[in-house]
């Protein structure tokens, strides 16, 4: 008796079967998709992993940090007209004071998840461009 | 259309030269429709699953070591998009119970067939296997793949593999002498 594997007789004839073929434009479907994920890819390769949305963050926290460096010695409105001389510089201390005074008032977890949130986006961001680095 | 070793068609698409990867489509998307088409049994669902199992090999292609043969790992994509889509629709796979084995099939000489009908009197055959079946006797007898890449490709271990290529041989025979019988009884 013939094993599975020895039998040629019913290999020659399932290998003379017609296979189904699909449409006639199949391959031209199929490339049309390929060629869509490269465009996508070579999209997201050419996106920096920092945008210009994060520059301009750090930008404005820079500058914030550079106020605040130079109005925390301030205790007189005179002192700070020195500096700025054309802005209403007793206004500016005002509320200066007041938005870094409730700032001082929330719990630092808020600080902690902040800041836990930012890196978790950068690391997606990093993330993503390895994995299209691969193609 | 002259083909080359599909690595030659691998390394021109890794390398950019995205249209290369046409070749392995034609070369493949018979194979892979007529499977889809035996696990969705409608062309055009079959269609998108065959064309989703070549975006997902292009995709991936970059992690093609070239260990194994190009076809068996394309036909693992393909095998697990089948399951994945029969999952998600709760398609249920023919019972491999339903054929009654007839041992005295097996016994059946193919040249009894009339050489005209042949083809399609086997095709026929084999459409009435069960899916999971269809697909290991069309990967072994028709494409050739060893017992070791069928293995690779739909995870069953060796014996697996084995015991269910001998149950979808000795059903092939049965359905073809019951075919037969018909035909006779027909012609009488």
């Amino acid at each position: 008796m013939k094993k599975f594997e020895n039998d040629m007789e019913l290999r020659e004839v399932i290998k003379s079967i017609q296979l189904e073929k699909p449409s006639s434009d199949f391959t031209t479907n199929v490339m049309n998709k390929v060629f869509q994920e490269r465009s996508v890819v070579v999209q997201l390769k050419e996106e920096p992993v920092l945008g210009k949305g994060f520059w301009v963050i750090i930008a404005l926290f820079v500058a914030l940090m550079v106020i605040m460096v130079i109005f925390s010695g301030s205790t007189s409105s005179a002192e700070a007209n020195a500096l700025i001389p054309d802005i209403n510089s007793e206004g500016l201390l005002i509320g200066y004071r007041s938005f870094f005074d409730r700032l001082g008032a929330l719990p630092s977890s808020i600080a902690g998840i902040s800041l836990g949130f930012s890196l978790l986006i950068l690391l997606e961001r990093y993330l993503t461009s390895k994995k299209t680095d691969l193609v | 259309m002259e083909y080359k070793d599909d690595n030659y068609y691998i390394e021109k698409v890794i390398q950019g030269q995205t249209n290369y990867f046409s070749y392995i489509v034609e070369k493949y998307k018979d194979i892979v429709f007529s499977i889809a088409l035996k696990v969705l049994k409608n062309r055009e669902d079959a269609e998108e699953l065959a064309q989703e199992s070549f975006i997902k090999a292009f995709k991936a292609l970059h992690s093609f070591k070239g260990t194994a043969k190009f076809s068996t790992w394309l036909y693992r994509i393909t095998y697990n998009t089948c399951i994945s889509e029969v999952r998600k629709n709760k398609i249920r796979f023919a019972s491999t119970d339903e054929i009654q084995i007839k041992d005295e099939a097996e016994e059946m000489n193919l040249d009894g067939i009339p050489a005209e009908n042949r083809e399609k009197v086997i095709k026929a055959a084999m459409e009435r296997l069960p899916e999971d079946e269809y697909m290991l006797v069309l990967l072994f007898y028709f494409e050739e793949q060893s017992v070791d890449e069928i293995r690779k490709v739909t995870g069953l271990t060796e014996s697996n593999v084995k015991v269910k290529l001998y149950r979808a041989r000795k059903k092939l025979y049965t359905i073809l002498h019951e075919m037969m019988k018909d035909d006779l009884h027909t012609i009488m």
